[in-house]
């Protein structure tokens, strides 16, 4: 069995998929909120994805991280690496779940994972696949310094493909930097984001 | 939890299943064979499929086991406990890859993990979900004494499927009794 590493930042604690979790996991992906990840899902089909989402840790080493309040424990979303066997590249992913997004979670969370598949699972490159209606998920891919790759294949041909920056280009520049003043903001109890979720 | 542990049979170890399991896994789920198992997949379908029986195991405490004959050290198909949500309750099912069929494998791994399900877990009688047609595993459900109980269910994803319930515990010792005295 694979050892689940724990991940902390400084308002999340990343841990692996535990069965306690799956009913926060069920109500996201049973939701209008998965129709972007291939849901809604019946009951017995969101079962067998977090089966899957467990199961592919142990095959592959690595995979989709719980996110946590490390205050309260309380879940929000999930993100990690994630390549099941049609995907032509390892991605990193990401779902927060619809109430608790506006908070900066999905950053904090994706750009903390993205460090440790570099760093301790030897990735020298990752993509995203995001559905071209995404404009959530586009935003945050942009935000990490992700780019729009045309060159590379995609899934099924309905998803774009944003290229994240590679480690070297994360070290120490000033698009690091951006990253960590945003997630500084938003950890701050006075920061007020602007505008408002979209969805 | 309980966590079932490795179980060892004449014939046979039943471990829960490991990453290296998967080649002899996708090999029977894409042969046509596979059809009342819950095939045929091609190999990314497999892929998911092996992933989500993985994750049952973290899921639920148990799952289904993958048969190692201990002649060869080949695997020669799975054996367990299968209950996502969304189906009736626990069940007992097995698969038996190509070229370990015919020789009462799977009846020799069902009985010792329905044994360890009746004797170490204190289950209630199991169940058994069977396509209609697959006649090698309604034959081994019967051998196993199980009995056709409803024949009006289908599985969430749509397949029709008959439920055999198997003996109790106690049904069970009562017949090694008689067949001892």
């Amino acid at each position: 069995m694979t050892d689940i590493p724990v991940i902390e930042t400084t308002r999340l604690s990343l841990r692996g998929p535990e069965p306690e979790d799956y009913p926060d996991f069920k109500a996201t992906f049973t939701s209008y909120r998965a129709r972007f990840m291939g849901g809604p899902l019946n009951a017995y089909e969101a079962w067998m994805l977090y089966a899957a989402e467990i199961g592919h840790w142990q095959i592959r080493g690595y995979g989709m991280w719980m996110i946590h309040d490390r205050q309260t424990d309380e879940t929000y979303g999930m993100a990690g690496g994630w390549k099941p066997a049609k995907w032509p590249e390892p991605e990193i992913a990401w779902v927060i779940w619809p109430d608790r997004n506006g908070k900066g979670y999905a950053l904090e969370a994706t750009h903390a994972v993205r460090d440790y598949l570099y760093a301790q699972c030897g990735w020298d490159t990752a993509v995203s696949y995001i559905d071209p209606k995404n404009l959530d998920s586009i935003r945050l891919a942009e935000r990490l310094g992700a780019v729009k790759d045309h060159e590379a294949a995609t899934i099924d041909g309905n998803d774009a493909v944003y290229r994240h920056p590679t480690s070297e280009a994360l070290s120490g520049t000033q698009l690091a930097h951006g990253i960590e003043m945003e997630i500084g903001h938003y950890a701050d109890p006075l920061f007020k984001p602007k505008g408002w979720a979209l969805d | 939890m309980t966590k079932i542990p490795t179980i060892l049979t004449d014939r046979l170890v039943l471990r829960e299943p490991e990453p290296q399991d998967f080649e002899a896994y996708a090999a029977f789920m894409a042969d046509a064979r596979s059809v009342m198992n819950g095939g045929p997949l091609d190999r990314p379908a497999a892929w998911g499929s092996f992933a989500r029986e993985i994750g049952h195991w973290t899921l639920r405490g148990y799952g289904l086991m993958t048969l190692v004959d201990k002649a060869s050290g080949a695997i020669a198909g799975q054996v367990g406990f299968w209950n996502p949500e969304g189906w009736l309750e626990v069940e007992l099912g097995w698969r038996v890859f190509e070229g370990f069929e015919g020789k009462g494998l799977a009846f020799e791994a069902a009985v010792a993990v329905r044994d360890f399900a009746y004797d170490t877990l204190a289950w209630r009688p199991l169940i058994s979900v069977i396509g209609p047609e697959n006649d090698r595993s309604l034959r081994l459900a019967k051998r196993l004494g199980a009995r056709l109980e409803r024949d009006d269910w289908q599985t969430p994803a749509g397949k029709p499927a008959l439920i055999y319930r198997h003996p109790s515990a106690g049904a069970l010792a009562n017949a090694r009794e008689e067949a001892h005295a």
